[in-house]
Order: C-alpha cells, then sequence, then structure tokens
C-alpha cells in the first residue's frame, strides 16, 4: 500500500520535470525564435503582400495593383533579364577557370611536400578578407594609373594603358579575376578533404599496374571525388550567383550597368543608400521573389541533373 | 610512388608563381600606403616605396570627413558586441538542439535549417526598419546590432551541437540527479567545455561582423558617425573623389587589414577547422 501511494505521487513529480524541462529549452531559443518570426517570416510575408502594391515609401501613393508588377517583370524589365545573362556569364567564365585551377594545386598539395600547410594558408587567406576591400583593391591595382596598367606598359605588353572599365568584356575579365582570386583557396580545401578520402591502396595498385599519372587521375582520383564534387560544384555556383557587395564596390555596374549581377542590381536599384530616393518598392518586392524562386530552381535543377556525380561511387 | 626530382621543382615552381598572385595584391596594397601621396600617383608600377612615410596615416588621423580613430573604434565595438552575441546564441542553441528533450524538436530544427535557403536579399531591410520604427529603436548601428541579437546562425549551431554530442552525458544525468536544472547544466558544465569548438565559432564570428559591409553602410546611412571602418573606406570610393583619396583609401584599407590578418595568423587552424566542420558535418 505504501509503495502503491509512493509510485503515485512520483508521476506529477515527473511530468512537471518535463515540462520544466520544455520550458528552459524554449527559454534558451526564444531569442532565436523571435529573431526567426520576427525578422525572417515577417519580413517574407511583407514582401509577398507588397509586390502586390504600387509602394514606394509614402502611405498615400500606395495602391493595390495586382499581377502589374509581376507581369512587368516578365515584358517591359529587359534590363533585370540582362542583368542575369550578366551573372550567368560571369558564372561560366569564372567556375571552369577556378574549379581546375584548385583541383590542381589541391593535388598537388596532396603529395608530399615540405611547407605544405604554409601554401594552403596562405592560399586560404584572401578567403577571410571583406569582399568589400577586396574590391577596392582590385580597383585599385586595375585602375587607369594603376600598377597593371604601368607594368604592363613597362614590359610592353601594350603600347597604351587600358581602361579596363570602359566596356564589358574588359571589366568583367577584372572582376572574374579578383573573385578567382578571392575564392580559388577554399575549394583548395574542400579538394584537399576530399583527395583524402581516397583511398592510398587504389593508387598503388594503379601503379603497379602501370598506369600513368594521367590516367591514374582521370579513372581513380576523379571518379572517387565525384560525390563531394557535386556539393563542392554547387557550392561555387551558389556563391557565383549571390555575387553582390563585390560588384556594388568595384564598379558600381560600370560601364552603364553592363557589369550588375542580378543580387547588385537588385540592391543598387531598390536599397536605401544606393538607390534613388523614391523607388517602387513594391516592385522591388515582386523582383526579389522572382529572384529568389529562380535561384532555388537553379539549385534544385542542378540538384536532378547532377544526381549522377553522387551515384557514381 | 616516387616523385622524380625534376616533378618535384616543377610542382614547387607553380605554387610559388601562385603564392605571389596570391599575396601580390595585399603586399602592394600595404606597401603602397606607406608611399608619399605624389609617389602613389607617379609611380604605380614601384611596389615598395622609395620614401617610407607614414603621411597617409595622418592624414587619415586628422582628415574631418573620414574619422579613422571614431570608426575603428565603431567597427571594434561591433565586432566585439557580435561576437559574443553569436557565442552565447549559438552555444545555447546546439546545446538544446543537441541534449534537449521537448516537442517540436525536430519541427523548430528543421525550421531553423531550411532558413539556410531561404534568402530573399535586401529588399528586407525595409521591413526590418519598420519593426524598429514600432519598438522605437532608430536606424542605427545599435539598431543593426539589436537584428544581430536575434539572428540565427545556423552553421555555428550544427557545429555546437556536433560537438556536444561528443561529450559524455553521464555527466548531465549526474548533474541531474544531484538537483540541478536543464539551464544549470549548460553553464555549469556544458559551457566551460565548449571552448575549442567556441574559440573557432568566435574567430569566424570575428571576421564576418569585421567584414560586415552590406548591412551596415545601410544602417548608417543617417548616422555617418555611427559608421565602421569597412564603410568608411568603401564611402571614401563612392564619394566620387576617389582618385584624390587613394592615399586615404589604402591607409584606411590597411588599418582594415591588420585585424583579420592577425587573427588568421595566430589562429588560422580555427579557421579552416570552423570551415570544415560547417561543410562535412553540416
Amino acid at each position: 500500500m505504501k509503495i502503491q501511494s509512493k509510485a503515485i505521487s512520483c508521476k506529477p513529480f515527473i511530468h512537471s520535470k518535463k515540462r520544466s524541462n520544455t520550458l528552459q529549452c524554449y527559454l534558451m531559443l526564444s531569442t532565436q525564435i523571435i529573431g526567426f518570426l520576427v525578422l525572417t517570416v515577417y519580413p517574407i510575408c511583407w514582401a509577398a503582400k507588397f509586390s502586390w502594391f504600387y509602394y514606394d515609401g509614402a502611405i498615400c501613393n500606395t495602391r493595390f495593383v495586382g499581377w502589374e508588377n509581376f507581369i512587368k517583370i516578365f515584358t517591359e524589365d529587359a534590363m533585370y533579364w540582362k542583368t542575369w545573362l550578366t551573372t550567368l556569364q560571369f558564372a561560366l567564365v569564372k567556375l571552369p577557370i577556378e574549379l581546375p585551377l584548385a583541383m590542381y594545386l589541391a593535388v598537388l598539395l596532396n603529395k608530399k611536400l615540405k611547407g605544405k600547410g604554409f601554401f594552403r594558408a596562405v592560399f586560404y587567406l584572401p578567403n577571410i578578407i571583406s569582399i568589400a576591400i577586396v574590391g577596392l583593391i582590385f580597383s585599385n591595382i586595375f585602375d587607369y594609373f594603376g600598377v597593371i596598367n604601368s607594368l604592363l606598359v613597362k614590359f610592353h605588353i601594350v603600347k597604351q594603358e587600358v581602361d579596363w572599365f570602359i566596356n564589358k568584356g574588359t571589366a568583367m575579365a577584372v572582376l572574374v579575376c579578383g573573385s578567382i582570386w578571392c575564392s580559388f583557396g577554399i575549394n583548395i580545401l574542400y579538394f584537399l578533404a576530399a583527395l583524402k578520402n581516397v583511398p592510398e591502396e587504389l593508387y598503388d595498385c594503379a601503379y603497379l599496374d602501370g598506369a600513368s599519372k594521367r590516367t591514374i587521375f582521370f579513372k581513380i582520383t576523379l571518379p572517387m571525388m565525384a560525390p563531394v564534387m557535386q556539393t563542392i560544384i554547387l557550392l561555387s555556383v551558389n556563391g557565383t550567383l549571390q555575387i553582390n557587395e563585390y560588384i556594388l564596390v568595384m564598379t558600381n555596374g560600370a560601364p552603364g550597368g553592363k557589369t550588375f549581377t542580378v543580387m547588385s542590381y537588385l540592391v543598387s536599384k531598390f536599397v536605401p543608400g544606393f538607390a534613388q530616393t523614391s523607388v517602387n518598392i513594391g516592385y522591388g518586392c515582386a523582383l526579389s521573389l522572382v529572384t529568389s524562386a529562380l535561384m532555388a530552381l537553379i539549385a534544385f535543377a542542378y540538384m536532378k541533373l547532377s544526381k549522377k556525380l553522387s551515384e557514381i561511387y | 610512388m616516387k616523385t622524380s626530382k625534376a616533378y618535384m621543382i616543377y610542382i614547387y615552381t607553380v605554387l610559388i608563381i601562385m603564392l605571389i598572385i596570391t599575396i601580390f595584391p595585399l603586399i602592394y596594397t600595404v606597401a603602397s600606403s606607406f608611399k608619399t601621396n605624389s609617389e602613389i600617383m607617379a609611380h604605380p608600377d614601384r611596389i615598395f616605396p622609395r620614401e617610407f612615410t607614414f603621411d597617409n596615416y595622418i592624414a587619415a588621423y586628422n582628415s574631418g570627413d573620414f574619422n579613422i580613430l571614431r570608426m575603428l573604434w565603431n567597427s571594434t565595438l561591433y565586432t566585439l558586441i557580435c561576437v559574443a552575441i553569436t557565442l552565447i546564441t549559438s552555444s545555447m542553441g546546439g546545446y538544446v538542439f543537441a541534449r534537449g528533450e521537448f516537442p517540436g524538436k525536430k519541427l523548430v530544427f528543421a525550421v531553423f535549417s531550411s532558413l539556410m535557403f531561404i534568402a530573399l536579399g535586401s529588399i528586407t531591410v525595409y521591413p526590418m526598419f519598420e519593426i524598429l520604427n514600432f519598438i522605437g529603436v532608430s536606424r542605427s548601428l545599435w539598431g543593426l546590432i539589436l537584428v544581430k541579437i536575434f539572428g540565427i546562425s545556423i552553421i555555428n549551431i550544427y557545429l555546437v551541437r556536433s560537438y556536444v554530442r561528443t561529450l559524455p552525458a553521464s555527466m548531465d544525468e549526474a548533474a541531474q540527479l544531484d538537483g540541478c536544472s536543464f539551464i544549470g547544466i549548460f553553464f555549469k558544465i556544458i559551457a566551460p567545455l565548449l571552448k575549442p569548438i567556441l574559440a573557432t565559432i568566435g574567430i569566424l564570428a570575428f571576421q564576418q561582423s569585421w567584414n560586415d559591409y552590406l548591412l551596415p553602410t545601410i544602417f548608417t546611412l543617417t548616422t555617418p558617425s555611427q559608421r565602421t571602418l569597412i564603410v568608411g573606406v568603401v564611402a571614401l570610393k563612392t564619394s566620387g573623389e576617389a582618385a584624390s583619396s587613394w592615399n586615404l583609401m589604402l591607409a584606411g584599407t590597411t588599418v582594415a587589414l591588420v585585424p583579420v590578418l592577425v587573427a588568421y595568423t595566430i589562429g588560422n587552424k580555427y579557421f579552416i577547422s570552423g570551415l570544415m566542420g560547417g561543410a562535412i558535418k553540416g
């Protein structure tokens, strides 16, 4: 009888303990949950709402316009789609240079070398620098009166200084250079981590069978790395599509807005401090929604198309 | 596999060329900041200054518009507060998701993780301003810090969570039997053990907030005295007198670079381990 009563009195105790635990968990997460609701969910709803409005910050001008903003994006706004084209061009020039370069350096660094850690640390160094500062540094060295021009003239590679930012081709080339400089190091680290996962015995076997270095690389190393490659490429593609401050600082779209990528274009067009004072924020909301939907679509399509990569081994 | 001597020479040549390309822009920038203004303009091809001078730093110190000390202080304050916030919220978040048992845990975690994929871009500053207005906080660096307090850094939560999972659960259980509460266990037992992972998170947070550009620019638009160093240095370029103020810009850039470079030299293993932890375990 005594034992039974004890068991009964224990139950609410455990219950209240559980409840108090739950309470404490939510208490510890409270700032983040509030932040999520107020700073993530609310702004998304806000943007979704105002994408149906004409809204320039003044309440009296605000009016409901229905699908108008979205229709305008797809029928009138050629500039916006040009920035998408620029973004894709940027990615298509940058990634085919950066990824093989990083892969090659990673393969070299994976050998038994002295000073391996030092090289790795220096290659990663540009990655920790503020992207805005990278923009400044590169616009300084590629300035008309900058070091690159004066060296090119000095060694008679060009006759006269090149004005890098006067046409789209050279401006893009400079942007791509700076961007590769900034991020090839991180890819070396990723590739090095992936190379560690390739078992040593595989190399030894192939070597004993008389395979050449090239064959070993293409038939063993590359396929073994394929699953990690899928992630590395996804991260690089995503990083390139999101390029933003870098363009704003370095060219601010020069010449004539031709080097704007999507994200930097949206900032330069709609964000206070970069845009003109009176803009149709409602239209900006619609553009932002369409942009993030397209970004998600690209990531999704990439995951579908690259599924084979992760299934090679 | 043996590597021939010629091949080794080739490897080192490639690596050293890449090394030079990598550090050249930095060396050039830092070295140029010690040139006189006329040398910057007339001899861009000289990498190291012929006449070594601190003039640019003195000019930056004395300049009315480009108050470098003030900006340095703003940057330091902003960075320290952001690091402290990140350390507190991500360690608590990681602990709760590793050890806590509460209804809705999976849901909250999934929702937080999906945050990584929702990026509406900078248009969201408008609703943020609206909220700050609503609670009566002005658009300033403090407003931005308030936003950061409520921010979620899911990668850091992942890092702490996987670290807490490696700690033996028997300690918590013992403490729990002794009557220690869930929060008490965190502060008395778990938090002191988190030092290694917090070093990684702290140094990454330091680098990120020191380097922050876009949001501080937007938030300090109406309060230029609160500009951080990065914001101020870049503003020199966009203010339209770029050519005449390269000397200030170079000095400012160097000052902005130094803390990050020092942090990287001291703690580069933390940078790399944080990166790898976030990328692979995450």
